[in-house]
């Protein structure tokens, strides 16, 4: 995580913090009307962005989902939900580009890695959807379960889906497009920030990345397995079950996950 | 129509440190998550409302009723559908479910009330100066209060962007809902792409003006704790120690 704070000292990365930002709530501000659960989530084309956002800007693109995020909330939904959508949406852009090179699906050598330029790419992009979109509704459902808010298993299907359909649907063309653009004006994260910043090959940080899925899908699976049996929840709509919501084991299990991925990121120096 | 929920009005909650208002909010969140009984939240909505009021910023909840009424609706039905109360009311409803739900959709309510009223009184410089007196660093703070002041200029950018290809013969405004917004998100791209170029640019504009320089940094806004400020924390320190009493010790 060296280079989530060590990214502020680059005027660069600043400003693409405030423009991330400021294009993820231009698209969530418009959707707040299509409420999901009224006052945590709504339809929300604009994510999207997330994942793109933190390939191409790296830690800037995750300070701006988390700040655009906020941003949004404040046209309406700012709550103490705010803090978890804050922090879930930060990973929802953490997670692939810590990740993107890690899972054996990219060449090493590949001089492009995220030109989406073969199957196997295109399936790691599938692949860090997912982790984006799990993480996410992990860190924003747990917070909501240990406050008593709304029950663990409904809030994580339903970020789930509702962040994994427009950023696999949507994602892959942005991708597509946006990418040689951001590469030929020089804004790829990687190619301005200095070396001591950007990942190392290091057993560390396979450990890290490790902890971090293992984190994720544990966390979420577990979470929801827990949510399902222990206290009875359902997913989805029917997950809204009366003195089920707050479950010790489910927050403590799910806990267990958020903890693990953000150890994981520390690891991944 | 102004995007933005600040009112531009003198009153003592406006000229109040931006500080205060938030703690004000937050601890706002942390009382009506401490209680689940529906007179106990009753009055804190009536303490928050007499809040707003006294800041003259209640004109903006015409603005999100629509929220404020779907969230009490959705909490109120789904609860009493899928809470598993053992009062049977009618059908699937459930006495317990029916109570439960109100509660949530009150908690939930009074916490973006709470929200509206410190955004109705507080300028987005003084959120940013805020930050920066809460030891958050300039250049987040920085990046914050652009991004917001960005949103309205992204906005404006979509609707000339739209405006042209529809003067090419693009039809943005029939077929449903889905279509519309399948019509829409190719015109992200010339949005992103115009808004992303001009990075360079705006680094180099902030760095000629010394951007990052020192960190030592004057502004022209200042803030300061005033004898109304640490009146209304004395307050709401009150209220929280009250309500972490009732909860912890009474056990209400």
């Amino acid at each position: 995580m060296k280079e989530v704070f060590g990214m502020w000292k680059y005027t660069k990365m600043v400003v693409l913090v405030a423009l991330s930002a400021a294009i993820f709530a231009a698209l969530l501000i418009p959707f707040k009307a299509l409420v999901l659960i009224p006052g945590f989530t709504e339809v929300r084309p604009a994510n999207a962005f997330p994942v793109v956002l933190g390939l191409l800007f790296g830690p800037a693109g995750a300070w701006g989902a988390a700040i655009g995020n906020l941003i949004g909330d404040f046209f309406g939904t700012l709550g103490v939900g705010s803090i978890f959508g804050f922090t879930g949406n930060f990973f929802s852009a953490y997670v692939p580009y810590k990740l993107w090179s890690k899972l054996g699906l990219v060449d090493e050598k590949d001089e492009d890695p995220l030109l989406l330029n073969n199957t196997k790419k295109l399936i790691n992009f599938v692949v860090m959807a997912i982790m984006s979109s799990m993480s996410c509704a992990l860190i924003i459902a747990w917070g909501c379960e240990v406050l008593q808010l709304v029950p663990f298993a409904a809030l994580a299907t339903i970020i789930s889906v509702n962040n994994t359909i427009p950023s696999i649907v949507l994602g892959i063309p942005l991708m597509l497009i946006l990418y040689p653009r951001i590469k030929k004006w020089d804004l790829l994260w990687t190619d301005i920030v200095e070396e001591e910043y950007l990942d190392k090959k290091s057993a560390m940080a396979k450990v890290g990345a490790l902890l971090m899925v293992v984190g994720i899908v544990g966390g979420f699976t577990v979470g929801l397995i827990a949510a399902l049996g222990l206290s009875g929840q359902a997913v989805f709509a029917s997950g809204f079950a009366q003195g089920q919501v707050g479950n010790v084991g489910v927050a403590l299990l799910a806990g267990i996950g958020v903890a693990l991925t953000v150890i994981g990121g520390f690891m991944q120096k | 129509m102004e995007m933005f929920l600040y009112l531009d009005k003198n009153t003592y909650m406006h000229r109040l440190d931006p500080r205060t208002k938030l703690i004000v909010m937050l601890a706002t969140f942390a009382v009506v998550l401490m209680f689940k009984a529906i007179p106990i939240l009753l009055g804190v909505t009536l303490l928050v409302i007499a809040y707003g009021l006294s800041g003259k910023v209640l004109s903006n909840l015409k603005r999100i009723k629509i929220i404020l009424i779907m969230i009490n609706l959705f909490s109120v039905v789904i609860w009493s559908i899928f809470g598993k109360g053992v009062t049977i009311l009618i059908g699937p409803l459930t006495q317990e479910g029916l109570l439960y739900g109100v509660a949530t959709g009150i908690k939930l309510d009074v916490m973006i009330i709470a929200g509206m009223i410190f955004l109705s009184s507080t300028k987005i410089e003084e959120i940013s100066m805020g930050l920066q007196k809460l030891k958050i660093p300039y250049r987040v703070a920085f990046a914050f209060s652009t991004a917001i002041r960005l949103v309205p200029m992204i906005v404006g950018t979509t609707y000339i962007i739209s405006q042209a290809q529809r003067s090419r013969g693009l039809d943005l405004d029939s077929g449903n809902l889905v279509t519309r917004i399948k019509k829409y998100l190719p015109l992200l791209i010339p949005v992103f792409i115009s808004v992303i170029r001009g990075t360079n640019v705006f680094a180099m504009a902030l760095e000629s003006k010394g951007f990052g320089y020192s960190s030592q940094r004057s502004s022209y806004l200042q803030i300061a704790f005033k004898p109304v400020d640490l009146f209304l924390l004395a307050v709401i320190s009150l209220l929280l120690l009250g309500s972490l009493y009732l909860e912890l010790v009474v056990g209400w």
